[in-house]
């Protein structure tokens, strides 16, 4: 941006051109807040989506406090199977996919929205995909699978773990019962840490 | 009389107009070297009549002056450019305040002025340079110069343009290192002083919203694979603090003008931000819509 400098002459009247590069300067908007626009939809970019950070550590310390009992499950990648939500399966891949919990290095998988999905130790299931949620249950594949969700009454149709809103930050409730029926022990630090318990 | 008294006054007359001579022919050479463009003769020439008692109240000599240290400036740059140009105000200041004739005035008022506006110019300069001190220097005394011409001059619109542009430089500075935080510090003053001055100030209230919700935003953005739960905890409620911060300001500027989607979409991002699913989804629909407008409005 170049300023103009007015030649310096008497007597002309001269408007420099002040304002108007102040006015460039301060019009430059702060556009780091704006989500990416996409077809009229707003698609927010994945490292200003605060609760798919926030969400993608949660899960990886909820990984290193719950233990599997399942022995098949102590062996091979620990996989952590994300549906829908873009943002949060990559927020996963950028900051743990090069993690380990205990000796099992972290897979990051991205599942299509359908309820047969692959074997995992983790998986979560976003509120737009709620409904597969009761099926996702039924499958073989989802024994010994913790089930992490963000949407009401999430507990009470088989998740673990399920993320909620309290005073304007995002936290968890935790369900004993459910974690027992997935054959998953879960950390007492876990547990006390947790806005809520259903035991 | 006597002879003796008479010789005495002629001495006396012949040496008072010797001196008026040589006062004269040096003004006259000093004007004479300026106008063939010689600048830095002309320069000695009047400096060493400022300097005599004689001239030293004499308009001419000061907006003669004036002009020779404004066209130096011309060709100077940095600090010996800023010497210039407050040697070439001080005289032109001080040709106006001799000039009880006011037989200059109509050339070294807007000379003066003009040179008062390039130091506005040279402060905008400065900000593109990204160097505040300097740009806050120059606009300082851009103030002071309008003020010893016209003492009631009113400066507040053109406060309120270069603290506006002056924050936006320090949001710049502090987006490149964002652990300086003293440059973030400057960019919250920056903007209050200007809301201080005019709270209905569109661009700080959006930019101040800006800057609090993007200090939350990084302050999430840092979380590591070696935070435990209770540092996200922690971490929440800083940046909740921020969001917090950002809201009223954001939410005026979507007041003042409703249309416009930038604000929208910051409500939208604080309200998605302080976990408010239902404020969030309120400010998407209204984005959407007015994307949905606007496409209609191009296809007719």
């Amino acid at each position: 941006m170049k300023i103009r400098f007015y030649p310096l002459t008497v007597g002309r009247d001269v408007h420099p051109g002040g304002r108007t590069v102040l006015w460039r300067i301060a019009s430059v908007l702060l556009l780091l807040l704006a989500p990416v626009l996409f077809g009229g939809v707003i698609q927010r970019e994945p490292d200003k989506d605060t609760t798919a950070i926030i969400q993608a550590s949660y899960i990886y310390n909820i990984a290193k406090l719950v233990e599997w009992r399942e022995p098949a499950m102590r062996k091979g990648p620990f996989v952590i199977g994300v549906l829908g939500s873009g943002n949060l399966y990559q927020e996963l891949v950028k900051k743990y996919a090069t993690r380990s919990i205990g000796k099992q290095p972290i897979e990051v998988r991205k599942l299509p929205e359908t309820q047969e999905v692959d074997r995992c130790h983790i998986l979560f299931v976003p509120e737009e995909d709620r409904a597969l949620l009761p099926g996702i249950m039924k499958q073989a594949n989802a024994r010994s699978t913790l089930v992490i969700t963000d949407f009401p009454d999430a507990l009470s149709s088989g998740a673990v773990v399920n993320f909620i809103t309290a005073k304007n930050t995002l936290k968890y409730e935790i369900s004993l019962v459910n974690a027992d029926k997935q054959n998953i022990d879960v950390g007492l630090t876990l547990k006390q840490l947790a806005d809520r318990v259903v035991e | 009389m006597t002879m003796k008294r008479v010789f005495s006054i002629l001495l006396c007359t012949l040496v008072l107009t010797t001196l008026a001579m040589a006062q004269a022919d040096l003004l006259g050479k000093a004007n004479q070297k300026y106008r063939e463009g010689d600048l830095k003769g002309a320069r000695i020439l009047v400096d060493k009549a400022v300097a005599d008692q004689a001239l030293a109240r004499s308009p001419e000599v000061w907006v003669l002056r004036g002009f020779i240290y404004k066209d130096m400036c011309k060709d100077a740059t940095g600090e010996e450019a800023d010497v210039l140009r407050d040697e070439a105000l001080a005289s032109l200041y001080t040709a106006v305040l001799n000039d009880s004739a006011k037989e200059y005035t109509q050339s070294s008022v807007p000379a003066y002025y003009y040179l008062a506006k390039t130091m506005y110019n040279d402060a905008a300069h400065a900000l593109n340079d990204l160097e505040p001190v300097r740009a806050i220097a120059l606009f300082d005394k851009y103030g002071e110069a309008l003020r010893r011409m016209a003492p009631d001059t009113v400066l507040t619109d053109r406060d309120i343009e270069f603290g506006n542009a002056l924050g936006t430089v320090y949001v710049k500075l502090y987006t490149q290192d964002r652990k300086q935080l003293e440059w973030y510090d400057k960019a919250v003053s920056t903007y209050k002083h200007v809301l201080a001055l005019d709270s209905s100030n569109y661009g700080a209230n959006y930019n101040l919203a800006t800057l609090y919700y993007n200090r939350g935003v990084y302050n999430i953005q840092l979380i590591t694979a070696d935070n435990d739960i209770p540092s996200i905890q922690q971490i929440q409620e800083v940046s909740r603090e921020f969001f917090t911060l950002a809201l009223p300001y954001m939410l005026k500027a979507h007041r003042m003008r409703p249309d416009r989607k930038e604000t929208i979409l910051g409500l939208e991002g604080i309200h998605y931000s302080l976990q408010d699913e239902e404020q969030s989804r309120h400010y998407r629909h209204l984005y959407e819509e007015l994307q949905h407008d606007d496409r209609k409005e191009k296809d007719q």
